[in-house]
């Protein structure tokens, strides 16, 4: 290139990488750990919050989260994020803190931890990545599993009758006095990111609140664990995925939404009757 | 959502005889891991793999082929799993 | 530093002997009261500066949970009483990479759960101290003072090569000691350290002194607090690449040699002359104690070798205490477990026995002299070799 005597007219910038980002990252191509990486970075940026942002990470495909993500970060044993989480916020509550769980490490050996957390109305957001797989550990079985999905600890696909059913947490989770917000997105495509971008927006808005648990599950995809292309999975990600895990807002308590637990009335005592 | 910061020299290159072509999206070539999300949602079909060339990852990254169709919608941009694009408006008369 | 540990009226007070540096020497004995064990280390941890407790209800240690749950809002600390005993290691696990004084207990079963976290805090390099009071076992076991929880304890709990400092305090007032003294060993090491009483030492009541001793916070250069104005930090024990982690590991262990170096702790008695040897720790010292003072009174010259740190284990002046004995009778409460380590320590240069109880039961000071006068009459006589110390020095 010959450099010229006229400068440039310069373009404005509508977007670039955002700077709490760090190294390239080791997820698979088209992985939606990277989407969700980059909106937790966009968002902790656009708010300033990265200087006091402790990251609670965990054991997944995104146990590398803290050499992606310029911020103080710790690991957690398998399942225990939440737990871990809760002694970081307890002892500096003025900091923003969030854990980074996926499905096994949330819906499967960290259950316990979650719900007590959730109960108890921990000041922390939790991001849980559900893309209905185990992927670190080579693409088995998770809670998340669609029934009939193919993984290679079910390989006939998911059965009912010895597997049981996908765990849908964010509905259970919601049902908990302690959370006060809660939603489910998708990285389906730009519109689904950009309204992800806004729950995960909105979930650290809740905690600056600091009057409970924020929660964001956010449907990805596993391409390789699905045995599919970056873009075959974002295509079931849009249609079979969301099909069996609505997304929305299910918890929003400062601005009116929230679950009605079942109340105890004519329904119940005629039940108790028949016996 | 908009990055304020201008990058002065980016979005612009010579082209032979000195004409300034302004490319709207910059490939950060070495983080581009191929997965073609970007090509996926780019509406105009600015973008392709280019498979002319392997990075160090040994993946074909994007590149932008017809910068006079993109819009700088930065659909690609916001798909991106890597953060690998960066997107310009374009300036009047660009 | 010393401490007294004997109730008020008894003849020979024992006097506990700790590295120097670690305490101030008490001139007399203060004004004492009467504190239950659990709440007695419980105040103790408040006392040194302890940030943060999690804890589970477990018998016999729930009222140490419960003196806290009083306590730390008083102070304005954090308490949480997890959802289980993996709840509260893994809090504790958060606190302390954030930078608390972070204290954990429990009794056997709920350690168990504990071991995975223990091991990554050893491996990520996270002080803590968790109190284990000992019941019996295996499984559900039962209830009662028990210490088969000592191979748990000094080999490591959990995976992966890593020890933690391990100390017994035999008495109520020697506890509340050694809490101040683990969050020590604790910060100065970057290591988990555990104090492991058992049922008897939380359930009794004793006359303590009430000066619980300070402590400085913490002021550590590595922990998580927000990376505004310089390098992000992580605390982490995984190293995906062999070089990496053989490295972290070689740092791990140069830093448990420094320990194994500095941080020796036991006790002797009557160890001059004496032609049996006792060796036991916790509860069961108290009861050796009784037995070499009435194994002496009968003519039989036993003596006690009380280790405090369990690890390190106190090898060398064990060995050199057993030198001129005909044997030496290991007195605990489990089918057998510290008597490896002394076995280990002697290297075979004395005959070892056993004299062991479990599932509760606590052997009576007669039990233990009978075990002393069989191992003297199983044994050969020994030349007398002229020893200087009675082991006050802790080398």
């Amino acid at each position: 290139m010959t450099a010229s005597a006229t400068p440039p007219v310069e373009g404005r910038t509508i977007y670039r990488r955002p700077s709490l980002l760090s190294n390239p990252t080791s997820y698979c191509p088209g992985c939606g750990h990277g989407i969700v990486h980059r909106l937790i970075a966009e968002v902790l940026e656009e708010l300033d919050l990265g200087g006091r942002t402790i990251l609670v990470g965990s054991v997944g495909c995104a146990v590398f989260a803290y050499d992606f993500l310029r911020l103080d970060a710790v690991e957690s044993p398998h399942g225990r994020a939440a737990a871990v989480a809760t002694g970081v916020k307890r002892f500096r509550p003025d900091r923003v803190v969030f854990t980074y769980q996926g499905d096994g490490d949330l819906a499967a050996i960290g259950t316990a931890e979650i719900v007590h957390a959730a109960a108890r109305g921990e000041r922390f957001t939790v991001i849980f990545v559900n893309n209905g797989i185990y992927g670190m550990t080579g693409g088995q079985m998770a809670p998340t599993t669609l029934v009939g999905q193919r993984t290679t600890s079910s390989r006939t696909g998911r059965d009912i009758a010895t597997t049981g059913y996908p765990l849908p947490m964010t509905e259970m989770l919601s049902l908990l006095s302690g959370v006060q917000y809660a939603a489910r997105v998708s990285v389906g495509d730009p519109g689904l990111v950009g309204k992800a971008k806004q729950a995960i927006r909105r979930a650290c808005e809740i905690q600056l609140d600091g009057n409970g648990l924020s929660l964001v599950e956010v449907l990805s995809t596993c391409p390789v664990g699905w045995g599919m292309t970056p873009s075959e999975a974002m295509e079931r990600l849009r249609g079979e995925v969301v099909d069996a895990y609505p997304i929305g807002t299910f918890v929003d308590r400062p601005r009116g939404i929230a679950q009605r637990l079942p109340q105890p009335g004519p329904a119940t005592r005629s039940v108790s009757e028949g016996f | 959502m908009a990055m304020s910061a201008p990058l002065v020299d980016a979005p612009f290159r010579r082209l032979p005889g000195g004409t300034p072509s302004f490319r709207p999206v910059l490939v950060a070539v070495e983080r581009c891991k191929g997965c073609a999300l970007c090509i996926d949602v780019c509406g105009p079909g600015a973008l392709v793999l280019d498979t002319g060339q392997v990075n160090a990852m040994g993946h074909h990254p994007v590149q932008l082929v017809d910068a006079d169709a993109c819009t700088s919608c930065a659909k690609c941009a916001r798909m991106c799993p890597d953060a690998a694009l960066t997107i310009f408006a374009r300036p009047k008369g660009a | 530093m010393a401490v007294l540990d004997r109730p008020a009226g008894a003849e020979r007070p024992h006097l506990v002997a700790s590295p120097s540096g670690t305490g101030r020497e008490a001139s007399q004995v203060p004004d004492r009261i009467l504190m239950k064990g659990n709440e007695a280390i419980a105040e103790a941890a408040i006392a040194a500066g302890c940030d943060a407790y999690f804890g589970y209800p477990i018998t016999p240690q729930a009222e140490l949970l419960e003196w806290m749950a009083r306590r730390m809002p008083e102070e304005g600390r954090v308490f949480i009483q997890a959802e289980s005993e993996l709840g509260a290691i893994n809090m504790a696990l958060g606190a302390s990479a954030a930078g608390a004084r972070v204290l954990v207990s429990s009794s056997s079963p709920g350690i168990s759960l504990m071991a995975e976290t223990m091991s990554y805090m050893a491996g990520s390099r996270l002080p803590c101290v968790v109190v284990n009071v000992m019941r019996g076992g295996p499984g559900l076991g039962s209830i009662g003072a028990a210490q088969g929880d000592y191979l748990q304890a000094t080999k490591g709990h959990g995976h992966g090569d890593y020890r933690v400092p391990v100390l017994a305090p035999s008495s109520i007032a020697e506890a509340i000691e050694l809490v101040r003294d683990a969050f020590i060993i604790a910060e100065r090491y970057r290591t988990p350290v555990m104090i492991l009483a058992d049922g008897l030492l939380g359930q009794a009541m004793e006359p303590v002194s009430p000066a619980f001793r300070d402590l400085e916070p913490r002021a550590d250069d590595w922990v998580l607090e927000g990376a505004a104005g310089r390098e992000p930090r992580s605390i982490r024990s995984l190293h995906l690449r062999a070089e990496d982690l053989e490295r972290q590991d070689n740092d791990l262990q140069a830093t448990y040699r420094r320990i194994v170096d500095a941080e020796v702790r036991w006790a002797g008695e009557e160890l001059e002359n004496a032609e049996v040897v006792l060796v036991a720790y916790g509860t069961a010292a108290r009861v050796a104690r009784t037995a070499v003072e009435r194994a002496r009174a009968d003519g039989l010259r036993v003596g006690l070798f009380r280790p405090i740190t369990l690890w390190p284990f106190p090898a060398g002046a064990l060995r050199e205490a057993a030198l001129g004995a005909r044997g030496v009778v290991v007195v605990e409460l489990s089918a057998g477990q510290l008597v490896e380590d002394v076995r280990l320590a002697v290297e075979g240069t004395v005959p070892v026995f056993l004299h062991g109880r479990m599932g509760g039961m606590i052997p009576t000071p007669d039990e233990v002299v009978g075990a002393a006068r069989a191992a003297w009459s199983r044994t050969d006589p020994v030349p007398r070799t002229p020893r200087g110390r009675n082991g006050e020095d802790g080398r």
